[in-house]
């Protein structure tokens, strides 16, 4: 018996040394953060990534007037509003506009003359938008930023 | 009762958490899923046309969205729909709620002759206004 315990106490000596990490230890009694800061920070990321991808929404605002039979109107009693009408055409490759100025002129120097336009001034007119089929999308929504930062209203039609 | 996990085996000294592991997955597959999702709403591929003004109010009631691509293809709130059944699908949504804001959402590079037909009959089913959806230039 008493040669039993020398043999374990020899082997107890043997055995290697348990390793312990003081912060190991102390963490088993606090929450764990790892998994929380892991999923914080990959939504943060995921957040970034989407508003990159998204980018900014605005919206302008175009009325859609009815198509008035002329003689209704002259024989009405209210005022006109004052109404400007751009015609957009693409001729050599490039967009036109007609109405604005007296000649067609390069959908450039068209918006370029609007953007001068006092605000005041400016401000209660109507411009009516109106494109031929071949006329690309942008070219339309060009102009109405125009008038817009004018402050016009703008009427599709 | 002492409570022992399968994974963890603490007679031997090796742990290996998994928990991390599994949250960063998950999270990692919801991601994966969402940006699928978006990637597939952008393969609808709408180019925005770019403007410098406009307003960026978000209403209370839900707009009712528009899409129109640059080949003419129409969609309303993401579901695509034939044009001969567009008017009358517009007009029901329109008269059972009046007050809901229109956005169109049409590529850059459409031709006005695939969006006018739309305003046109926008118009016709008695929309006097609609907000045209742009990117914001920088």
């Amino acid at each position: 018996m008493n040669e039993q315990s020398k043999q374990s106490a020899e082997h107890r000596r043997r055995r290697p040394l348990k390793h312990r990490n003081v912060l190991t230890r102390s963490s088993r009694f606090g929450p764990n953060m790892t998994p929380m800061v892991d999923v914080t920070l990959v939504i943060l990321i995921f957040f970034m990534a989407s508003a990159s991808i998204a980018g900014h929404e605005w919206f302008l605002r175009a009325d859609l007037p009815e198509i008035q039979d002329p003689d209704l109107v002259t024989s009405g009693f209210s005022l006109p509003t004052p109404m400007l009408s751009a015609d957009l055409f693409i001729r050599d490759e490039q967009v036109f506009v007609r109405g604005i100025g007296d000649d067609p002129r390069p959908l450039q120097s068209v918006i370029e003359q609007i953007r001068t336009m006092d605000p005041d001034s400016a401000n209660g007119l109507i411009l009516g938008i109106r494109a031929s089929d071949t006329v690309p999308y942008w070219a339309v929504v060009a102009l109405h930023d125009a008038a817009s930062s004018v402050s016009m209203r703008v009427a599709i039609r | 009762m002492r409570t022992r996990s399968i994974i963890s085996n603490e007679g031997s000294g090796a742990r290996i958490n998994v928990t991390p592991m599994i949250d960063v997955v998950m999270v990692l597959i919801v991601f994966y899923l969402l940006v699928g999702q978006l990637a597939i709403d952008r393969k609808a591929s709408i180019d925005l046309p770019s403007s410098s003004t406009g307003i960026n109010q978000t209403q209370e009631q839900d707009p009712i969205i528009i899409g129109i691509t640059a080949d003419g293809s129409l969609s309303i709130n993401g579901n695509a729909i034939d044009s001969n059944r567009f008017t009358g699908e517009i007009e029901g949504m329109h008269t059972r709620a009046p007050g809901t804001p229109i956005r169109v959402r049409a590529d850059r590079d459409a031709p006005f002759g695939v969006v006018r037909p739309i305003m046109h009959q926008l118009r016709d089913a008695n929309i006097r206004g609609v907000e045209l959806v742009t990117e914001q230039r920088p």
